[in-house]
């Protein structure tokens, strides 16, 4: 005995660490959802392309498209466009679509739609690509004069890249420096900006890129902004070009790297590029789920929401039963509520999903009611109990029948749920209480009767309860969970609730 | 009073609830093939007989609707005969019959049942009505028992049984149980019947319970069922003492009857007795099961595996004696004169 007890402690624990560890597994590795209501920022980045081709001769149209390595995740991208074979390769560091097509005529439209959203999680950002050599250009007369002035205050108020960089940014921003305004001859654009502290950087032989990014925020017309890169030996330092501040704020994609525009476009002009940014939300585990595929992540082959959406339902439902099962095991053994049947609860709280709690009661109670009036007058006509069953089984359905035809006419349309009752179980139910009845009378019954229905309604309630439905569909191990408290309770010893009154008087005794 | 505190006294008085009843002996001491030696009255009574045991005895079986027309024959030199169920509940499809006249039957209740009235109670009893789970089921048909007179003041109709608790053959608590007009004559305690506890040593009769309440009186009666010595107590408890090696089942109640001129009797057994026994007796069952089974171990480490009926027997008269014996006649209740007649042989 010793040993079983043990058995099952050891059987009960193994269960709950599984299903624990792989609950556990599944939200802090997978990065699981916990709940299914948490949806996630997404944003929805469309690229209009516009130009006119010219008459009569190929066109073959190139942009840039965000990189692999970015901050955030692509869950879905889209090239749209008529008559044009689309390609994207990886060029350097960059992604670069091309569109191409035999011939095209007038105005041309092409478009691009990106799905992103941020990596929650450091583990799937993947390394960004090292630099690229450059060589440091050849300067001659004044500039080369105006450059080397620059960099002596630079390299003496600078510690490291980072801070030359910094150094280097506030220079050519400061209008009064004469130098700079040199190099910069009266231009002051970012774009000439950046080609001055590229100069002025590799002069000083730090590689220097520029970077295009994009900034989320939900507007219509979209501009790209330049940021410029170094490679510190370790990582990439951006900076803003205008203010020196490092590091690239959350909000911007990275979109391409280099001096070339965003596109180009060979057999048409008039290109015209229009970006426009929109946020949505995502729930959070499709969201989970669509990155995974992306990823093709096998763990989530073997999940339930791999299934085809009609089982995934079906199997949405089956996967609470244990949560009613359990309900009713601890309402019996730790409570001592009395019950018709084992399991019979459960399977009439299934049928309450349809008709609702209240509906449910009422036409419980009802065909039950008539069920055993007919079941007492059979009584009298000393039937076999397998023909007594049969009848009292086509009278119920002939009573579900009527409620159902009475209810439409009377547009009672849960008179029509009444259908997915089950019943058998009502049979069944009708034959207990009747033998309840007689063995130990009409109050017992009653209370027996009760007892069914609030221990339905209960396992209703909570196998229905959208969070807990979702939490069980998501993370299976929650099944062993169940099994091993099941376990433990199957060794309750200790009094029910309803014998702590049972037998009170015996303590009132003394 | 806190639940908590209910708990643990109960815990305390050693009061054994239905979870641990299952868990603790009707799953380990009742092995589940042994089951219809007890759910079949006719193999039960078969044992009996082979053992010595004494039952009321049987007058015949009908097992298939063609031996229906014998009875008549089985009954022919038996005024009075009882048709039971082999595997019925709760006495349920139980017919008395306490008298034959004019080819009609009279049943105790003074109802008169033609001869293919009782056919077709027995046809329905052969396709199962009765029994659990609705199994083709054999009729049997045997000895009416006469209540002994003792009960006559404490009980209303039907007869008094008494039900002793064995745990491997060590009887750990008696209770006589009472018919009341609630309970329509049945010695049941959920319909309604009293339960009256039963000194193990002595066999004088202890406090009731009644719907999980104490009382001391027939609520029809309005005797006092305190007081009352049962005769041939001995008898009774070695009677149940012996149903362990009958049956195998290491945990059981044994149901027992007073039959006037045949004295103890056994009815039935059951593999899951009730717990209301603990009321009756205001005594906890898990406590005697405790020192039993630590009466076991002490015996196995002498290498006494096997100890004799008797000496269990001496056991539990010994250790489960009633600390307060009622003086008899009841005289601490009720007026005296009243209970003249029925508290002693």
């Amino acid at each position: 005995m010793k040993g079983v007890k043990l058995h099952v402690r050891v059987l009960a624990l193994a269960l709950l660490v599984i299903g624990a560890g792989s609950t556990a597994w599944q939200i802090f590795v997978l990065n699981i959802p916990v709940s299914s209501d948490t949806t996630e920022p997404v944003w929805v980045i469309d690229t209009k392309l516009n130009f006119n081709a010219r008459d009569n001769s190929p066109v073959k149209v190139q942009m840039y498209v965000p990189p692999v390595w970015s901050k955030f995740i692509t869950l879905n991208e889209s090239f749209i466009s008529k008559n044009y074979g689309v390609n994207t390769d990886v060029v350097g560091d960059n992604r670069q679509a091309t569109w191409s097509a035999r011939r095209a005529d007038g105005n041309q439209q092409l478009f691009y739609r990106l799905m992103l959203t941020k990596r929650s999680n450091s583990r799937f950002s993947e390394s960004e690509p090292g630099p690229l050599f450059q060589e440091s250009p050849e300067l001659i007369g004044v500039e080369k004069v105006a450059v080397e002035a620059l960099l002596k205050p630079i390299r003496e108020h600078s510690a490291d890249i980072e801070t030359f960089i910094r150094e280097a940014i506030k220079l050519i921003n400061e209008p009064s420096n004469d130098n700079a305004r040199l190099l910069l001859g009266n231009n002051y654009t970012q774009d000439n900006k950046s080609r001055v502290l590229e100069l002025l950087l590799s002069s000083a032989h730090i590689p220097v890129e520029r970077v295009h990014t994009l900034r989320l925020v939900s507007s219509v017309a979209q501009v790209s902004e330049l940021w410029m890169r170094s490679y510190n030996g370790k990582r990439w330092l951006y900076f803003n070009p205008e203010t020196g501040t490092q590091g690239l704020p959350n909000d911007r994609v990275v979109w391409w790297t280099g001096d070339e525009p965003m596109a180009s476009v060979e057999g048409g002009r008039n290109l015209k590029i229009e970006v426009t940014a929109n946020q949505k939300t995502m729930n959070s585990i499709m969201l989970a789920q669509s990155i995974a595929e992306r990823k093709e992540n096998k763990f989530w082959a073997l999940s339930l929401y791999d299934l085809p959406l009609q089982s995934q339902q079906t199997f949405e439902i089956i996967l609470m039963i244990p949560i009613g099962v359990m309900l009713i095991l601890l309402l019996r053994n730790v409570i001592g509520l009395e019950t018709l049947g084992t399991f019979t609860p459960v399977l009439i709280g299934l049928a309450f999903r349809e008709t609702q709690v209240f509906w449910g009661v009422i036409l419980f109670t009802t065909i039950t009611a008539l069920g055993l009036s007919l079941r007492s007058y059979l009584e009298h006509l000393h039937l076999q109990l397998l023909s007594r069953l049969s009848v009292v089984l086509t009278f119920v359905v002939i009573v579900m029948a009527l409620i159902s035809v009475l209810g439409h006419r009377l547009g009672l349309d849960r008179g029509l749920s009444i259908a997915l009752f089950p019943m058998v179980i009502l049979t069944m139910s009708i034959e207990r209480m009747s033998i309840v009845w007689e063995e130990r009378g009409g109050v017992h019954a009653g209370k027996v009767g009760i007892g069914t229905l609030v221990a339905a309604s209960l396992s209703h309630l909570m196998m229905t309860y959208e969070p807990w439905s979702y939490f069980v569909f998501t993370f299976p191990g929650m099944l062993l969970v169940f099994m091993s408290l099941m376990l433990m309770l199957g060794h309750y010893r200790g009094y029910r609730l309803t014998e702590l009154f049972r037998f009170k008087a015996m303590i009132k005794g003394k | 009073m806190s639940l908590f505190s209910t708990w643990k006294e109960l815990r305390a008085k050693g009061i054994m609830g239905i979870n641990q009843r299952n868990a603790d002996y009707v799953l380990r001491y009742n092995q589940r093939h042994l089951y219809p030696l007890v759910d079949d009255k006719i193999k039960t009574k078969e044992r009996a007989v082979h053992a010595g045991i004494h039952v009321p005895p049987m007058y015949g079986i009908i097992d298939s609707d063609k031996q229906i027309s014998s009875l008549s024959e089985i009954v022919k030199d038996h005024g009075d005969f009882v048709i039971k169920p082999a595997q019925g509940a709760g006495g349920d499809g139980i017919i008395v019959i306490a008298d034959q006249f004019e080819g009609y039957y009279r049943t105790t209740s003074g109802r008169l049942l033609s001869h293919d009235d009782i056919e077709f109670h027995l046809s329905g009893i052969l396709s199962g009505i009765y029994s659990l789970g609705g199994h083709r089921d054999r009729a049997l048909i045997e000895y009416r028992v006469t209540p002994d007179p003792i009960f006559s003041a404490i009980s209303y109709e039907g007869v008094p049984d008494i039900r002793i608790i064995v745990l491997k053959g060590y009887p750990l608590l008696a209770m006589l149980r009472l018919p009341t007009r609630q309970s329509g004559g049945k010695a049941n305690l959920h319909q309604g019947a009293i339960g009256v506890g039963v000194d193990l040593a002595t066999g004088i009769t202890l406090d009731g319970t009644w719907l999980n309440k104490f009382i001391n009186r027939h609520p029809d009666t309005t005797n006092p069922v305190r007081g009352v010595q049962l005769p041939f107590w001995d008898g009774f408890m070695s009677l149940a003492t012996r149903c362990y090696e009958l049956t195998g089942l290491g945990y059981l109640g044994v149901d027992m009857v007073l039959d006037k001129d045949r004295g103890p009797l056994m009815l039935e057994l059951n593999a899951r007795p009730g717990l209301n026994i603990q009321i009756a007796n205001d005594a906890g069952l898990a406590a005697r099961c405790r020192k039993v089974e630590d009466e076991i171990d002490r015996l196995a480490t002498k290498g006494i595996n096997k100890p004799s009926p008797a000496k269990r027997q001496a056991f539990c008269q010994r250790e489960f004696a009633s600390q307060c014996l009622p003086d008899q006649l009841g005289a601490d209740s009720a007026p005296a004169s009243e209970n003249k007649g029925i508290s002693s042989i």
